[in-house]
């Protein structure tokens, strides 16, 4: 299953990048006989169908397409493993500081339920979906670099992660509304389940209740959200890379796709990476489901 | 479990703060580039900053001084034939930053290289530009030992030309003729040439400290086994990637860049603020901005264009004057020629092409009258009296919009009838229109390659590159051959003399409506000083550049 989803996402990719306007050769000094001889040297000239079978089988061999840029006719793997690191390191830090916030909000919302401060963790997720983490990157490099000049304007690669904090915080926004939300319900639910209720009756309460029977319940399922958040990052950085000039995919991709030439092959490939870790780690949540909460491989047996 | 978790993330974000106190580096070079470096491959790159990032790296034949005149780079002299044929380049003692010597081999390697691989710019090796014997031939797949380069001795490079050329010793300095050491390119992978700082080397001012294609920032050092390296003030410097000159203006006022170039409607904001002010230089940078006309009488418009007279009309009714003054703002110069103004000049005389600007005022001005008289004349021939039509423009940078609305206000003002359509669109998809043919009108900025005439006047004859189609006159291209590579070649005055004949035809025509001749508008700190400035080629230098 998801093989073919991957499969049907790359043709589609193959076959909308080819039909979009653009051009891949953005020459302005070669005569039409020259471009129509490049055409052909990158077998750009034949049938959509018939190039979409030659590069799957120069996917599954384990290149993508020729393998190098068409822009600059670099080899693509190799620059690409540099940007995903990089991009990885800061999605990463991003993670880690999203959930922390996240988990904290949360748990603060759902213990003081209905009052103010669920009020404000609610204003607060709220403002985490709405705001796009590039416009938050924008408030900070004005604040924090230009106002008061404690960041670097612009990422410096020597103080890799000093200067990942500003994106990496921009970044997590998304991820602590959405950890903070998420967790707040689970918390809510399992506060209102009849074994809690009766837990409270033997006479457990405050933290003690809390850590052992309310937040180990209702963290199993926060565990699933930010799983898919990690490629969320990968894929959605792609401004907050640009402006901050990080080397990472998202401005790879960007530059594929709004360079002076449409890079094909990036595009592509980046694509390709893309779709299939996030197909990999939805494939992985469903497997792990199952093993993170017990309650599912019950049902599953009681229905079998 | 989450609280040690948190208290990490808070000890990290501590830690790493500690980090904050040394950001005082004001006194390392930054300059902004506008886009990002496509290649360091002398044979593949097209773009001004490729070009601009390997001249910082690499040293060719020549090198050009503060004021555009060619002096000796690796060639420490040269001999040029009776008939200016045969070039003889000798050879000073220069090394690569691997050790190995500079040697006439590296020259005919990457030369022959590039002709082979026929990419881009492998056009100015042909017989339009730079004339090198076979060259065409080669380009089109012949065999690259037949390329007239030899290195009859390690220090002396032999060139045979088809024809003379005159400004061939300047044209060295172009990043394409420059050399590539064949023993370490042959070492490498396929396709990893200058991808990285150890795929890379220099014979240059600079190595590079760190790079990867498309990166953001490059960071390069000087190269201590330069054969000029006691003239070398700069120790380590930067370039930053900037796409937005929004940013790019606060980073220096930041002090993070010390070298930007702002947009035109910066520079008024600029100048309201007296202490910025003092940092803003215009840059002529000899890119001629002009509107491409469609002559194809097949085009969906039923080609009206083809029209001599409503082509003489829409040019007429354009105010260049107040294009620039109102609406480009950054120091660009009103332009009613084909070639720009503040380029090529003259080697007797020192006079640029196009020091007269009024000796086409019969075909290119501002003159609402004359606009509406040639507007009356397209409408009876074309038995039509209303034109809808349609011009592309590419909006990456952002700036043109502002100046397209202009010239569609005054265009339409003036000729009443006639309705512009915008279309904005990024600069992938304007090429793909140009290329095919596909618009009316088109917005085009042409940046020299070269300084001669000849690097703009290529642009039109019936063979050249695809970016204006649908003319074709052979007057007009036979001056150009004759210029290029037939008669009148080696007499310098004659081809000079007959390239104001090819202007004229291309002006009464009206293959192009030339608007304005750009300038660059840069915010430069104080302390730096000694960056020069070409208006073609490599536009910027950074050799003899200082910083206090």
């Amino acid at each position: 299953m998801s093989v073919l989803t991957l499969f049907l996402i790359i043709f589609v990719l193959f076959v909308l990048i080819r039909i979009v306007p653009g051009n891949p050769f953005p020459v302005e000094r070669m005569s039409a006989e020259m471009i129509l001889q490049k055409r052909a040297e990158l077998g750009l000239d034949k049938p959509i169908l018939i190039q979409f079978v030659d590069y799957m089988s120069m996917l599954l061999q384990g290149s993508f397409g020729n393998g190098t840029s068409l822009y600059n006719g670099a080899p693509i793997k190799p620059i690409m493993m540099i940007c995903l690191e990089n991009s990885f390191k800061i999605g990463v830090l991003s993670i880690l500081f999203g959930t922390a916030a996240g988990l904290f909000l949360g748990i603060i919302a759902a213990l003081n339920r209905g009052k103010f401060l669920d009020g404000l963790c609610t204003v607060v997720s709220i403002l985490g979906v709405c705001i796009p983490s590039y416009v938050f990157m924008i408030f900070l490099q004005y604040f924090f670099s230009y106002k008061i000049s404690f960041f670097p304007y612009f990422f410096d690669a020597s103080r890799f992660l000093f200067s990942s904090i500003m994106p990496a915080l921009s970044l997590s926004l998304f991820a602590i509304a959405t950890v903070a939300r998420f967790t707040r319900n689970e918390m809510i639910e399992v506060m209102n389940s009849d074994y809690v209720k009766l837990a409270e009756a033997k006479g457990l309460y405050g933290f003690e209740l809390m850590r052992k029977h309310v937040l180990r319940n209702a963290l199993i399922p926060v565990v699933t959200v930010i799983a898919p958040l990690v490629v969320g990052l990968l894929t959605g950085a792609m401004v907050t890379e640009k402006i901050y000039g990080i080397n990472g995919v998202g401005k790879l991709m960007v530059d594929a796709i709004a360079g002076e030439g449409v890079d094909y092959n990036y595009v592509l490939a980046l694509s390709i990476v893309f779709s299939a870790l996030y197909i990999g780690i939805m494939l992985l949540l469903d497997i792990l489901y199952g093993i993170i909460d017990p309650r599912i491989r019950l049902t599953a047996k009681e229905a079998a | 479990m989450f609280k040690k978790f948190f208290m990490l993330i808070c000890a990290a974000l501590l830690i790493a703060g500690c980090g904050g106190g040394e950001e005082s580096a004001n006194n390392k070079l930054s300059v902004m580039l506008a886009s990002n470096v496509v290649s360091l491959d002398s044979g593949q790159c097209t773009d001004v900053a490729s070009f601009e990032v390997i001249a910082d790296c690499i040293d060719g034949l020549t090198q050009l001084d503060a004021d555009g005149k060619a002096i000796p780079a690796i060639a420490e002299s040269f001999d040029v034939s009776q008939d200016g044929k045969t070039y003889t380049f000798h050879l000073r003692d220069a090394k690569w930053s691997n050790g190995d010597d500079v040697t006439a081999d590296d020259f005919v390697f990457a030369w022959r290289r590039h002709c082979q691989k026929a990419e881009e710019y492998a056009y100015i090796m042909d017989s339009t530009v730079a004339c090198v014997k076979n060259a065409d031939a080669v380009i089109k797949g012949g065999d690259p030992t037949t390329l007239g380069v030899s290195a009859p001795d390690p220090k002396t490079f032999v060139v045979e030309l088809d024809a003379p050329v005159s400004f061939f010793p300047a044209l060295m300095s172009f990043p394409t003729f420059y050399p590539i050491n064949e023993k370490f390119y042959n070492s490498l992978d396929s396709g990893t040439y200058g991808t990285t700082p150890d795929t890379f080397l220099s014979n240059g001012a600079f190595v590079l400290s760190d790079y990867l294609p498309g990166t953001a920032n490059i960071q390069l050092k000087k190269n201590d086994s330069y054969w000029n390296a006691d003239k070398i003030s700069l120790d380590a410097w930067q370039y930053q990637v900037v796409s937005s000159s929004d940013n790019a203006l606060i980073a220096f006022k930041n002090g993070t860049l010390n070298l930007v170039t702002i947009s035109g409607s910066q520079v008024e904001h600029v100048q309201a603020d007296a202490e910025l002010s003092k940092n803003l230089k215009s840059i002529p940078s000899g890119a001629l901005s002009y509107l491409t006309f469609n002559q194809d009488p097949k085009n969906h418009h039923a080609g009206a264009l083809a029209n001599v007279n409503l082509r003489l009309a829409i040019s007429n009714a354009i105010d260049r004057e107040s294009l620039t003054e109102n609406y480009v703002m950054n120091g660009s110069t009103p332009t009613y020629t084909a070639i720009p103004i503040h380029f090529a000049p003259n080697a007797k005389t020192g006079k640029f092409f196009a020091e007269d600007q009024n000796q086409f005022a019969d075909y290119v001005g501002f003159d609402v009258d004359k606009a509406r008289g040639f507007f009356e004349k397209a409408k009876s021939e074309l038995g039509k009296d209303s034109f809808e039509l349609e011009v592309i423009y590419s909006n990456d940078g952002g700036g043109s919009t502002k100046v397209i609305q202009a010239i569609k206000s005054q265009v339409e003002e003036n000729l009443p009838g006639v309705i512009l359509k915008l279309q904005p669109m990024p600069k992938a998809e304007y090429l793909d229109k140009v290329t095919t043919n596909s618009f009316d009108l088109a917005l085009t900025d042409w940046v020299p390659d070269y300084d001669d005439p000849m690097t703009f006047l290529t642009l039109w004859t019936t063979e050249g590159c695809e970016i204006c189609e649908h003319w074709s006159n052979a007057d007009y291209d036979k001056i150009i051959a004759d210029c290029t590579s037939g008669s009148l070649a080696a007499d310098y005055d004659a081809r000079w003399n007959a390239m104001y004949d090819a202007e004229k035809i291309l002006l009464e025509n009206a293959v192009i409506a030339p608007l304005f001749t750009n300038a660059n508008a840069i915010l430069i700190a104080p302390n730096i000083s000694g960056v020069d400035f070409h208006v073609a080629g490599v536009n910027r230098v950074f050799k003899s550049a200082t910083i206090k």
